[in-house]
């Protein structure tokens, strides 16, 4: 499976792809939503991104926007990992169009039962 | 019979809270406490003790703009925000670590800390990128939030601080003593 990192800070990317290279994903990784848009217009099309909120260029809500308005990426599934914790946030971005959120800070366990609700959890990595 | 407007009176619109009607020690201990379990390690605890900073110091923080605006600002001795960043990135940090590396984790720090201190705030409220530099001065010391913790046994401060400053007949105001 694939998986698109973005995020702006460098020290996250580097966490959540070790994460989810760990889980056995092929990862890319973008510094904000435009970036990942430019990834994306490769044809490198991810099972899986995670976008968080804050970022300079494009922001994680107009990356998902972006993605929900265009039916060649319907079949990404896009999980917010952000320190964006309000309620009211959470629902924008579910609203969006993305399918689940992570609070900062999280652990890897914490991205290991979301990728399992999710269905994306190899099959080889146990609960 | 005149009356004279003395400045004295305050309209409602005058008046706007101080952090510390919204947030107090407790709280933004146990958010930087959750903050560098998860983020630093398991077994990373803060001592809530206060510890003389180095001269050498840097800041990381986060701007909140909102009803409440400020900044949540994270400041240690240049060598802690190192150790930090390595803790942070534990195996996934390269050999040597640069300028920007230490700037990019020790900044992400403060963007999760202080994400969570928005959350505890009413809102809306906007959060900025995070920035790392000199700390941005205190401008209302009646506007402040300040946690002092040991983490390794070095010290870090942790200020929760109002980027407006007193009104008209409050508090005066003075620099920042950390930065």
């Amino acid at each position: 499976m694939r998986a698109l990192v973005i995020d702006d800070s460098r020290a996250m990317r580097r966490i959540v792809t070790g994460i989810l290279t760990g889980f056995g994903y092929e990862v890319r990784d973008a510094e904000h939503g435009r970036a990942a848009l430019d990834v994306l217009d490769e044809g490198w099309l991810p099972d899986l991104a995670t976008i968080d909120w804050n970022m300079p260029v494009m922001d994680g809500l107009q990356f998902v926007s972006v993605v929900r308005a265009n039916p060649a990426w319907r079949a990404m599934t896009m999980m917010m990992v952000t320190s964006e914790s309000e309620h009211t946030q959470i629902v924008r971005a579910l609203a969006a169009g993305a399918h689940e959120y992570v609070i900062k800070p999280f652990t890897a366990d914490a991205i290991r039962d979301k990728l399992a609700l999710l269905g994306l959890l190899p099959q080889e990595v146990a609960l | 019979m005149t009356t004279t407007d003395t400045g004295e009176r305050r309209r409602a619109s005058d008046t706007r809270p101080v952090i510390t009607d919204l947030i107090d020690e407790a709280t933004v201990e146990s958010i930087a406490a959750e903050a560098w379990v998860a983020l630093v390690g398991e077994d990373e605890v803060l001592v809530p003790l206060p510890g003389d900073l180095p001269a050498d110091i840097l800041s990381s923080w986060v701007d909140v703009v909102g009803p409440w605006t400020g900044s949540v600002v994270l400041t240690t001795g240049r060598a802690t925000a190192e150790e930090l960043s390595r803790a942070l990135l534990r195996e996934h940090a390269p050999e040597v670590l640069d300028d920007e590396d230490v700037a990019d984790a020790f900044g992400e720090i403060a963007n999760v800390v202080g994400g969570n201190v928005k959350a505890a705030l009413p809102g809306p409220s906007a959060l900025s990128l995070p920035q790392v530099g000199n700390a941005p001065l205190v401008r209302n010391q009646a506007d402040v939030c300040r946690l002092d913790v040991l983490w390794r046994g070095e010290p870090v401060a942790i200020s929760v601080q109002g980027a407006l400053p007193p009104l008209p007949g409050s508090t005066p105001t003075r620099k920042n003593e950390v930065s």
